[in-house]
């Protein structure tokens, strides 16, 4: 593909504008059919000139992320990888193993001669029945907890949800990142918050914005063992627009119907 | 963090890539973490990239809540797509300053001609945050200080026309219709403008 040095030459020099995106239609086709060829000396330049042009990112002005966004991204890149691993464990722990198949198979087989006379034979077919449930049930859980962090997912990564940042009356306490989602629910989630004592649990609740209206009571979540709080709430009591703010409370076990203490977080909810 | 050179022609390369011995760099170590699914590789590169990505994001998009989004949406595809970097064929981060320039040209041609003249003629630079420096190594500052050098060097034209391609993603007859220039002079001066970095930058290394 290379015999022909005039035309070689030529589009070896169109490639670092090919690179930059700057060639017209016509010279970017002609340069993209050419490399489609296989030309080794410009496929070269090609890698070449694209290093060469993203050095012109330093050109631009130096600035700085918010590390909300950071923190952001964080949370989706963790919910995906819960969910991969709740994936790939629904796959290793809940695929019907052959030995099973074959023990169904064996089971109608005899089934079909003895028309269920043998009461061993009931006892056969009753025990790989049982079986096979446990593994259905198995792999529905396995499933359900790949839903939820799915459905995590989507909440924190649609742009449509709505970034709440929940930050505590005490000092030394990490801020809490709510994201609600207006059909999917709402995700709070934080790192390193200390253990409530004994059994209490950590309770959120949606003030309403209407006047004299009372806190409505949503889930209740305790912190891991590591101090990492990640809440979903797929049904919440109430909508964004009807909600002033979300607060989170330490509540005794199991919640309470209305807060027995003052918030520790909170948050405003953005009206529109 | 100590790349050996290589002592191929392109010797400017050599400060972008790792040496042809086995080691593996570090941002393709962090990249085959990320098949893995390590949070951790992934925080690692947001860590060392992020600023540069959103420094180049924000100049093209000039709207700090647009090239958020943008920055967050590159580095998602990094973390879901990482098998699309392929290290034999070059060094991770001008992979990902080419993946996030492209998203912000996009988003760029996605916002409204009118509004996208206006935004012209107001010609108006977002509030940069003050940063001493980026985050990546000493080998990356000393970097960007040359490519500001170099291409300070260049007329002024000259430097505006490479910036309105490489940040606005404009054709050279674009560029010749906004700086009232002959095609065949802005043709020129591109390639002349790329080719005087590059013998600066290999001159450096
Ligand atoms: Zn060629």
């Amino acid at each position: 593909m290379n015999n022909a040095g005039q035309f070689r030459d030529h589009f070896r020099e169109l490639i670092e504008a090919y690179a930059l995106g700057s060639l017209d239609a016509e010279e970017r086709a002609a340069v993209g059919a050419h490399l489609a060829t296989g030309c080794e000396e410009c496929t070269r330049a090609l890698e070449d000139a694209r290093l060469l042009v993203s050095q012109l990112a330093y050109l631009a002005p130096e600035a700085a992320p918010l590390d909300m966004l950071r923190g952001r991204l964080l949370q989706t890149v963790r919910a995906e990888a819960a969910a991969a691993k709740a994936y790939t464990s629904a796959i290793s722990k809940s695929a019907i193993p052959l030995w099973m198949w074959g023990a169904v198979a064996a089971v109608l087989f005899f089934a079909l001669y003895n028309a269920y006379e043998a009461h061993s034979l009931r006892e056969t077919i009753r025990k790989t029945q049982e079986a096979l449930t446990a593994q259905m049930e198995l792999q529905q859980e396995s499933a359900r907890r790949l839903a939820w962090a799915q459905r995590e997912a989507l909440i924190l990564t649609d742009p449509r949800s709505m970034k709440i940042a929940m930050s505590a009356g005490t000092k030394g306490m990490p801020e809490l990142q709510a994201t609600w989602h207006h059909s999917m629910g709402i995700v709070v989630s934080g790192q390193k918050l200390p253990m409530p004592s004994g059994n209490r649990t950590l309770q959120l609740w949606l003030i309403p914005k209407a006047p004299g209206a009372k806190p409505m009571p949503s889930m209740t979540l305790r912190p891991d063992a590591d101090g990492t709080f990640d809440l979903l709430v797929a049904n919440p009591p109430d909508s964004p627009s009807g909600t002033k703010s979300l607060a989170i409370t330490e509540e005794p076990a199991g919640g309470s119907p209305q807060p027995t203490s003052t918030p520790i977080w909170v948050g405003a909810v953005a009206g529109k | 963090m100590l790349y050996r050179r290589r002592s191929s022609p392109n010797v400017f390369l050599a400060v972008l890539t790792p040496s042809e011995s086995n080691e593996v760099s570090p941002d393709a170590a962090l990249v085959n973490r990320l098949l893995q699914r390590d949070v951790s590789a992934f925080e690692d590169l947001y860590d060392r990239h992020s600023r540069i990505v959103y420094t180049l994001v924000l100049r093209i998009l000039q709207q700090a809540s647009t090239a958020e989004e943008v920055v967050q949406d590159v580095f998602l595809h990094l973390w879901r797509n990482a098998a699309q970097y392929d290290g034999s064929r070059g060094p991770f981060l001008p992979w990902l300053l080419t993946l996030a320039r492209n998203r912000a040209l996009d988003q760029l041609r996605l916002k409204s001609e009118r509004q996208r003249r206006r935004e012209e003629q107001a010609e108006e630079l977002p509030p940069v945050v003050a940063i001493p420096d980026f985050e990546g190594s000493l080998d990356e500052k000393r970097r960007a200080k040359r490519v500001r050098e170099l291409v300070a060097l260049l007329n002024p034209k000259q430097k505006r026309a490479i910036e309105l391609a490489y940040f606005e993603g404009l054709s050279h007859a674009e560029i010749a219709n906004a700086l009232q220039e002959p095609l065949g002079t802005v043709k020129g001066w591109i390639r002349n403008g790329l080719l005087r970095l590059k013998e600066g930058l290999q001159a450096t290394s």
